[in-house]
């Protein structure tokens, strides 16, 4: 098995100890971490697995590296940025909990993280909620949540001239 | 500023065109120039274009051509019709809204011309984001809104910060923040179907606009909720990246020049993220952050994991 990482398509900024990849086909962006990020680089379709463990730093025996390495993999082909045909196995193959369990803190150093967002578009990013959808065009947002996490307007505006959808007074 | 010149706009060579609706009867017009993005505004009425001002984007300049990067156009039904839309404010050749009234259609018009702005000002990356300065750094508040960024920016202001923002960061390109000053949206009413938005200036909370641009010092991602505890936890600088990028305007037009700011933004800023309470409890918390030397906070000591 030698997995290849995405090449094209993609925007990247390394830092210190990460790795910020934008996919430019989905609009999404991903932060790797260490031990996701030097899988990353190296998955260049000509290493094996135990070559990009050996990627990974000394202090861990082989099979640690080879479990990261997988679970790793499973991770970026989740975040698709593997090419099409590379195999990643699933990345429930070694949950990070059980890992947590199995091994002791330095193995717990080895343990692979990708977080990912949609990134909004222009209007998403920008957007001022409106409260009153007297006039507005169907669809408009409205009645956003007192939360900075959920999407911009919680609701929308109906043919009715009404703010629907799960409403939100505090 | 200066004096808006009265001049029909016209799209520059190249841009799309709103030709449809270029062929109604526009009998006023005016151009300006903001963050470096020409803009060309029309009405069917002359008398509203006196209107305009207030509704213009902070730091605008007026243009001497009339060639705009983009062109907004306010119909209104004549005086005493009995039509139940009394304008219709337009983005290029797309409708936004037909407005009830005089002040709900400026309302739209001046959000709708903050986002081109936001989106197209080259050189600048507009970030979703309350901003004040202290001691000569920025505090970014970034959030959807809704989200308490002009409470919490109000309370910072009346503890002694400076106004930057209640609506954007505006970041160049060595990740410094410049002013976006416009007017605080103060919310009032317990409900958003029933609130009232009220417009302040930050002198009436006993402050002032900042005007030099700010390197970043600390970013705070806060969620409101009645009666938490402020406890952060420090992001790493890709998770913060990550995050503000959720908030940043151009993010998908230029992803390149959007992620190089951001990462000159973070690069010595502390990135917290937490629930909080009340923002007058959380403000002085936050001030006392940035006063200190970086490395010695003891504020947001966890870390935050990731999947």
């Amino acid at each position: 098995m030698k997995p290849a990482a995405r090449r094209n398509g993609l925007v990247v900024r390394d830092l210190p100890d990460e790795l910020i990849v934008y996919d430019l086909d989905r609009h999404q962006a991903h932060c790797l971490n260490r031990t996701a990020a030097s899988v990353f680089r190296g998955a260049d379709g000509t290493r094996s697995l135990d070559d990009l463990g050996a990627l990974l730093g000394d202090g861990f025996d082989r099979a640690e590296r080879v479990a990261a390495v997988r679970m790793a993999l499973g991770l970026l082909g989740e975040a698709q940025l593997l090419e099409a045909d590379a195999p990643s196995g699933p990345a429930s193959d070694l949950s990070r909990r059980s890992a947590l369990r199995r091994a002791g803190l330095g193995v717990a150093l080895l343990l692979p993280a990708v977080a990912s967002i949609v990134v909004p578009t222009p209007a998403e990013a920008a957007v001022t909620c409106i409260k009153d959808c007297t006039g507005q065009l169907p669809g408009t947002g409205c009645n956003c949540p007192l939360s900075n996490t959920a999407p911009p307007c919680d609701n929308v505006c109906f043919p009715d001239e009404t703010c629907g959808g799960a409403g939100f007074c505090p | 500023m200066g004096i808006l010149p009265s001049m029909m706009p016209r799209l520059r060579h190249g841009w799309a065109s709103s030709d449809r609706i270029d062929r109604w009867a526009w009998r006023a017009g005016t151009c300006f120039d903001a963050y470096g993005v020409r803009v060309g505004v029309r009405f069917n009425d002359p008398a509203l274009l006196e209107r305009l001002g207030p509704h213009l984007p902070p730091g605008w300049q007026p243009c001497a051509s009339s060639e705009v990067d983009q062109i907004f156009s306010v119909w209104v039904s004549p005086r005493g019709a009995r039509a139940r839309t009394v304008g219709r404010v337009y983005a290029g050749g797309q409708r936004r809204a037909l407005a009830k009234d005089l002040e709900q259609a400026f309302e739209v018009l001046e959000s709708e011309i903050r986002q081109t702005v936001a989106a197209a000002a080259p050189g600048r990356t507009f970030v979703h984001a309350g901003v004040v300065g202290w001691h000569g750094r920025a505090i970014l508040v970034p959030g959807r809104s809704r989200s308490g960024k002009t409470t919490l920016v109000a309370e910072l202001v009346k503890s002694g910060a400076v106004y930057y923002s209640d609506e954007f960061a505006v970041l160049d390109r060595r990740g410094r923040v410049h002013p976006f000053a416009k007017s605080l949206s103060i919310r009032e009413g317990g409900c958003a179907r029933h609130e009232i938005v009220r417009r302040r200036r930050a002198e009436d909370f006993g402050g002032f606009c900042g005007v030099r641009p700010l390197p970043v010092a600390l970013v705070v991602l806060a969620s409101y909720r009645p009666g938490a505890e402020w406890q952060p936890v420090t992001l790493t600088r890709g998770q913060a990246m990550l995050e503000m990028l959720a908030h940043t305007v151009p993010a998908r037009l230029r992803p390149e020049a959007s992620l190089l700011a951001l990462e000159r933004a973070v690069a010595r800023a502390t990135v917290l993220q937490g629930e909080r309470g009340e923002a007058s409890a959380v403000a002085a918390r936050l001030l006392e952050q940035v006063r200190q030397p970086a490395g010695t906070s003891r504020v947001g000591a966890g870390a935050k994991g990731m999947r």
